[in-house]
């Protein structure tokens, strides 16, 4: 910059005003984001800590009480079964939809008439809200009269009670999101495929290799930085799962077959106010993220090959 | 390997053996294609399968629902269902409130991400880097840690229009932020700004052109595209949250479509015509924009690869 600035100006005094006025300008253009950044990001998460280790109901002054709401969450059995459910959402619902999304990835990675048609309904659900989503879905799972059941007895098999039945409860909310993700998998996948060279492919093919021999050797392994990218965003967001929960199998007072890490944040924030609870719960959230993104981008070069 | 033992295999003339293989490649690759294309439409049947049902079970009777195989086409279109469903609750105001939220936050974050972009990308300031990592770093921290602490800040902003006496209750918490940048947004436009060669910039400089003018006729005007995918990721998000007007709205009046239906689904246990006619309603504005901006979804995932 001072360099470019150098031939304009002649003396140290006014090559430096340039940029102070440029400096001033930048914090003019920054100024909104400055003001979000102390106020509703990262200043809050600083006094979401404050919070957490307090006793306040909104009503009535907070009370300091030091670790003692992270020590109640921790023998909190609803908060355990949420880390629980969370977790089996969490290792259920990444590797199905990777492994699906890939597949359709490779399916959908060929030179076929009418292929754009195809591609389009695998991205429809991506788009369309969660909510919407959920009361479709709330309906295929209708024990009495939902189509599932119905597509069950005709192939002969037993109706189930899915959402209400504890059992079946949670694969049922995996199945549904796993199908509501595979849109942005695919789409980031066939990004993946379509960055590989051809002549990778044809050299292999000219050294013999065959289509699952060209897959293990070339296609998977320039695939690893994809797969790596797609998997730590599924993990983050599946850490986060709130909105089917909430429309589809709201978890009821006495079944904790469903309730997740985020929605013991709401519920204990915005339904019972409890805050610093709730504070201390989405710490929690934040340090199990923290520490899977750590290990996750950790191990990658044991896995991962970049070109 | 066949090309080698075609090569010692003696009596068989080359020619003819070479034929025979790309013929029954044809025929092999001919199966694959079929198999690969049964694959995909049985896995789009699929996924297109709840959208289906729910078109069916909107125009259905509630008798036909109760009654008959769930798997049956309705005995006719029964619109009424829309009409219940839209007389059921104010949807109509609810689908206004979307829109306005939705329109705002995209407005609001089009205009400071783009700003706070141009900082990032074009101009020279002491701390550049490390705000530029802090804002990044917000990008990976899971938002739900900020909701306690955005609702006791909200609980504390006069509002003169609120019962309460302050945001909470009102629609504000839901779109004043986006005036306030967003890390997602600033790293979109700072990536593609700087793909714009500076010369311009530079050109412009010497002609005595103020930041604010090369922001204004340069930057802004070549960064339509990417600010056509910002645009459209905002919109989504906001017409598809529901998580934040769920904390804040308290009034049916200001309810958002989101919140409008899952309030549906509470009060109208098993009216499922209604409900999907609903739902129906409410991913219209996002099957329209996908499907005349299809291609910006597409490379706006790609880029980010953020989440729908």
């Amino acid at each position: 910059m001072t360099a470019r600035a150098a031939p304009t100006s002649s003396g140290q005094a006014r090559r430096r005003s340039p940029l102070a006025a440029e400096s001033r300008w930048a914090w003019l253009f920054l100024a909104p984001t400055l003001i979000g950044l102390a106020i509703l990001s990262a200043g809050p998460i600083i006094a979401a800590f404050a919070i957490s280790l307090t006793k306040w109901d909104l009503l009535t002054a907070p009370k300091f009480v030091g670790l003692d709401n992270f020590a109640a969450l921790l023998a909190d059995h609803r908060f355990q079964t949420a880390i629980r459910n969370t977790v089996f959402y969490t290792v259920t619902s990444v590797p199905i939809g990777l492994v699906i999304g890939l597949g359709l990835a490779l399916a959908l990675n060929q030179r076929l008439r009418g292929i754009a048609w195809i591609r389009t309904a695998y991205f429809l659900p991506v788009v369309t809200s969660t909510v919407a989503i959920s009361l479709v879905w709330s309906w295929i799972y209708s024990p009495d009269s939902g189509p599932l059941n119905a597509v069950l007895g005709f192939i002969g098999l037993p109706p189930q009670k899915w959402i209400t039945d504890p059992f079946w409860a949670m694969p049922s909310i995996v199945a549904m999101s796993v199908w509501q993700g595979l849109g942005t998998t695919v789409i980031i996948f066939l990004a993946g495929l379509q960055a590989i060279p051809q002549e990778y492919l044809d050299a292999a093919s000219v050294d013999g290799a065959g289509a699952w021999a060209r897959f293990r050797n070339v296609t998977l392994p320039l695939l690893t930085p994809s797969i790596f990218f797609t998997g730590i965003l599924a993990l983050i967001d599946s850490f986060q799962v709130f909105d089917q929960i909430y429309v589809l199998a709201r978890p009821g007072r006495p079944s904790d077959a469903t309730v997740t890490l985020v929605y013991t944040i709401y519920e204990n924030g915005f339904q019972n106010f409890k805050m610093g609870y709730a504070a201390a719960a989405a710490w929690i959230l934040f340090l199990i993220v923290a520490v899977l993104t750590i290990v996750y981008f950790r191990l990658q070069n044991r896995w991962v090959h970049y070109q | 390997m066949s090309r080698t033992s075609l090569a010692r295999d003696r009596p068989v003339p080359v020619r003819p053996a070479v034929d025979v293989r790309a013929r029954r490649r044809t025929a092999a690759h001919r199966l694959r294609t079929a198999a690969i294309y049964a694959a995909l439409l049985a896995g789009g049947v699929v996924m297109i399968a709840p959208f289906l049902w729910m078109i069916v079970t909107s125009l259905k009777t509630r008798a036909e629902v109760f009654g008959t195989s769930p798997l049956e086409l309705p005995s006719g279109a029964h619109f009424d269902n829309y009409q219940r469903m839209w007389e059921a609750l104010p949807f109509g105001l609810f689908y206004l409130n979307s829109l306005k939220l939705a329109f705002l936050a995209t407005a609001g974050q089009l205009i400071s991400c783009s700003m706070a972009a141009f900082a990032f990308a074009v101009l020279d300031f002491r701390g550049k880097r490390i705000l530029f990592a802090l804002l990044l770093s917000t990008l990976i921290i899971p938002f739900q840690i900020v909701l306690v602490p955005n609702f006791v800040l909200y609980r504390l902003l006069p509002h003169p229009l609120s019962a309460s006496g302050n945001w909470i209750g009102t629609q504000e918490p839901l779109w004043v932020w986006a005036f306030l940048g967003g890390a997602f947004g600033t790293f979109l436009l700072r990536q593609f700004y700087l793909t714009i060669p500076h010369e311009l910039a530079d050109a412009a400089r010497v002609d005595g052109a103020t930041p604010w003018q090369i922001y204004r006729h340069i930057y802004v005007p070549l960064a339509k595209p990417a600010l056509a995918t910002l645009a459209i990721f905002t919109f989504m998000w906001n017409w598809n949250d529901l998580l934040d007007p769920l904390i804040y709205l308290r009034d049916l009046p200001t309810y958002t479509v989101t919140v409008g239906l899952a309030f549906f689904k509470g009060q109208f246990i098993g009216k499922w015509p209604e409900m999907m006619a609903g739902a129906l309603v409410s991913l219209a504005p996002m099957i329209i924009l996908f499907v005349v901006a299809q291609r910006q979804f597409v490379r706006g995932i790609t880029l980010t690869g953020i989440k729908g």
